[in-house]
């Protein structure tokens, strides 16, 4: 199936810094754009970037951006011929992908039968392990309680609970002894139900010392699949992603290649079509495990776009058109270095506490080598609805130095007021010896970093200006406010106190 | 007039003169002082120059230099003498409160009235954001009493749960 289609508008299916990013991708391809937005969003970035906006319901995720009927009637009532989903919401539901299908709008992104096998990770693993890919053992998904317990000895220990519908580490607990692995059945499944409504639970083995490091899948409908190398995506906290990086410091060339004919094997297994990424586990001797496939954009495409000059979104829309994708052939050699922070709503120095409120000052890195893809602005309100990420800083460099080096300069002209965030985090990391050596795994922040240990200590010098400037700022106000006292010896306004003498006088 | 800033607790003598000229614990500091648009300042302290980004918050002003946050308290002299004849410590009562720090869903309260809890325990389930986060007991004690349950929504700063 290779014909062509005209696209002539995009409804973006998201919200948040994707939704812009997409946006911007139309733009550039001079396609207009409908933006969907919950009570909650109104005044959000995206609402202000796009063409048009329909209102499509109240901030729960539930009843809007999940709701795939309101969806589509924003794209019949104003016209849209295809939906970009941008990552989470229905991205990945093959229920979204076929009732497109069923009304003649094109989904950008895969089929509903590859998002359905891949999204299953049971049946992905099936799939992919008769392709020839290595996989991590693991038990069935959608087992009672009591069949998981009996099975858990079997793979050994520690093991990992994940969620049959999961992503983003949502309904994920790592169990290291069979005395904890009924509470973290139960946390998992609660939260799996919360957030996708699938409470169902399967046990993975843990690996040990491992590195995350996924593949970038484009394939087109003329038969070609290739990858655009990897990403390394090891720095994470409760299987969220807070730092990602292409390429990785660990891949050498003989393990991309491997990697990455792995990665399009496992992808043409399931005839896929459009942007993929492969995530595997590396051990320390690096030996690969396929771990799943992630059937759309990622959040963290901008560092692969870095290293490789290729608008992934544009990819996608080109590949949804029917037209062969711009690049002929799987990138061997990435160009430079790129790093991507996640700037998280969330406080650093309490636990990763989500932080909501409004965004008093916003101050956004410039300059050579720095992108910010962001879904804020000043005087924007953080509400609880949906997830703390709210911008994404992303560096390139020659090398890993000068990107690491550019993150840190990026980092410190970078200004959030009004919520906290975790900036400092990821000033920390920039400055700690095993982030700069490349000597990390997934459980590196977990468990071997802290917020202390590479806090740069302040200089007496910038604590000095910190103290005159918050008293010069607290002199200038009690002036201000002395002068307002004093100004009115009435206690009314002038324009009152002459309205009521003229009055008087009549 | 005079103030006393105390910054990560280091504490500054700094005093303004009617010509805008400043002292800090006595000693003289040529200091340059704009504000550049709301919130946003530029400083040259002998020829030091940073750009800051200033905001008053409750009692604090926060300031921000190079990526370094500062919460700093201001007082002029009144305020001193004030804070030195209250002695304090006031407020120091037995009593300690979880509160709710963001809107969102209790989805577990896994404490009981009565029950002893050790500071860092966990004493109630937060859904916000899309995540589960748990609330710590901020030291030991025993659950005094619990305001809300499971399925409820609550709002910023609610008193959840007491420890006495």
């Amino acid at each position: 199936m290779s014909e062509q289609r005209t696209i002539k508008k995009i409804l973006v299916a998201n919200r948040g810094e994707i939704a812009v990013r997409v946006i911007r991708a139309c733009r550039d391809l001079g396609i207009p754009t409908v933006a969907v937005y919950s009570e909650a969003d109104r005044t959000s970035l995206h609402v202000r970037y796009a063409d048009e906006a329909v209102f499509i319901g109240a901030p729960a995720p539930r009843e809007s951006y999940l709701k795939i009927s309101k969806i589509l009637d924003a794209a019949k009532q104003t016209g849209a011929d295809a939906i970009h989903p941008g990552y989470g919401f229905l991205s990945e539901k093959p229920d979204f992908s076929q009732a497109c299908q069923d009304e003649g709008i094109i989904f950008i992104g895969p089929n509903p039968h590859s998002i359905a096998r891949m999204g299953d990770k049971q049946a992905a693993r099936e799939t992919v392990k008769r392709a020839g890919v290595p996989v991590v053992p693991g038990t069935e998904p959608g087992l009672r309680d009591e069949d998981i317990l009996a099975l858990a000895p079997t793979i050994g220990f520690p093991v990992i609970v994940k969620a049959v519908a999961g992503g983003g580490g949502k309904g994920m607990r790592t169990v290291r002894t069979p005395e904890e692995l009924p509470a973290a059945l139960a946390t998992a499944r609660r939260e799996a139900e919360s957030a996708f409504g699938d409470g169902r639970v399967y046990l993975e083995k843990l690996v040990e010392g491992a590195r995350h490091i996924e593949f970038q899948i484009l394939a087109d409908t003329h038969g070609n699949t290739i990858h655009l190398g990897e990403r390394e995506c090891s720095i994470q906290r409760r299987h969220q992603k807070l730092v990602e990086e292409s390429p990785s410091i660990f891949v050498d060339p003989d393990l991309r290649r491997r990697m990455g004919e792995m990665a399009v094997r496992a992808a043409e297994a399931v005839g896929y079509i459009n942007a993929g990424t492969i995530e595997c586990l590396v051990d320390k001797d690096k030996n690969f495990y396929f771990l799943e496939m992630n059937t759309r954009l990622q959040v963290e495409h901008p560092v692969t776009e870095l290293v490789t000059g290729i608008d992934l979104v544009k990819e996608q829309i080109r590949i949804a058109r029917g037209r062969r994708m711009g690049p002929t052939q799987s990138l061997m050699e990435p160009k430079g270095w790129a790093i991507e922070c996640r700037i998280n709503a969330e406080d650093p120095y309490n636990n990763f506490m989500p932080s909501t409120g409004k965004i008093t000052s916003l101050n956004i890195p410039t300059g050579p080598g720095v992108r910010v893809d962001s879904g804020v602005y000043a005087g924007f309100e953080i509400t609880p609805f949906y997830d703390s990420m709210i911008a994404k800083l992303i560096c390139w460099g020659e090398d890993r130095g000068e990107a690491i080096l550019r993150m840190r300069r990026a980092l410190e002209e970078y200004t959030i007021m009004g919520v906290k965030h975790n900036i400092p985090f990821h000033q920390n990391l920039m400055n700690s010896f095993s982030f700069i050596a490349g000597a990390f795994d997934t459980k590196f922040v977990e468990e071997r970093f802290s917020m202390t240990n590479y806090e740069d200590v302040p200089s007496e010098e910038e604590l000095e200006t910190a103290a005159i400037a918050a008293t010069l700022f607290a002199h200038r106000q009690r002036q201000l406010a002395s002068q307002v006292v004093t100004r009115g010896e009435r206690d009314t306004s002038n324009w009152k106190w002459v309205g009521r003498w003229e009055r008087m006088h009549r | 007039m005079k103030y006393v800033t105390t910054v990560n607790g280091k504490s500054y003598e700094i005093e303004i003169q009617a010509d805008g000229s400043l002292t800090v614990n006595g000693k003289k500091r040529s200091v340059d002082f704009r504000e550049l648009a709301p919130s946003m300042y530029s400083i040259l302290a002998e020829n030091i120059s940073h750009e800051l980004t200033i905001e008053q918050r409750g009692d604090e002003i926060e300031v921000l230099v190079r990526g370094h946050l500062y919460s700093s308290q201001v007082l002029d002299e009144r305020a001193l003498l004030m804070a030195q004849r209250t002695g304090g410590s006031i407020g120091d009562s037995k009593e300690a409160s979880v509160k709710c720090p963001m809107p969102g869903l209790i989805v577990l309260v896994p404490v009981e009235v009565g029950q002893s809890v050790t500071k860092g325990q966990t004493v109630v389930i937060l859904e916000s954001m899309k995540m589960q986060n748990e609330l710590k007991a901020p030291r030991d004690g025993v659950v005094q009493a619990i305001h809300v349950q499971p399925g409820q929504s609550v709002e910023q700063n609610k008193v959840l749960l007491t420890i006495s």
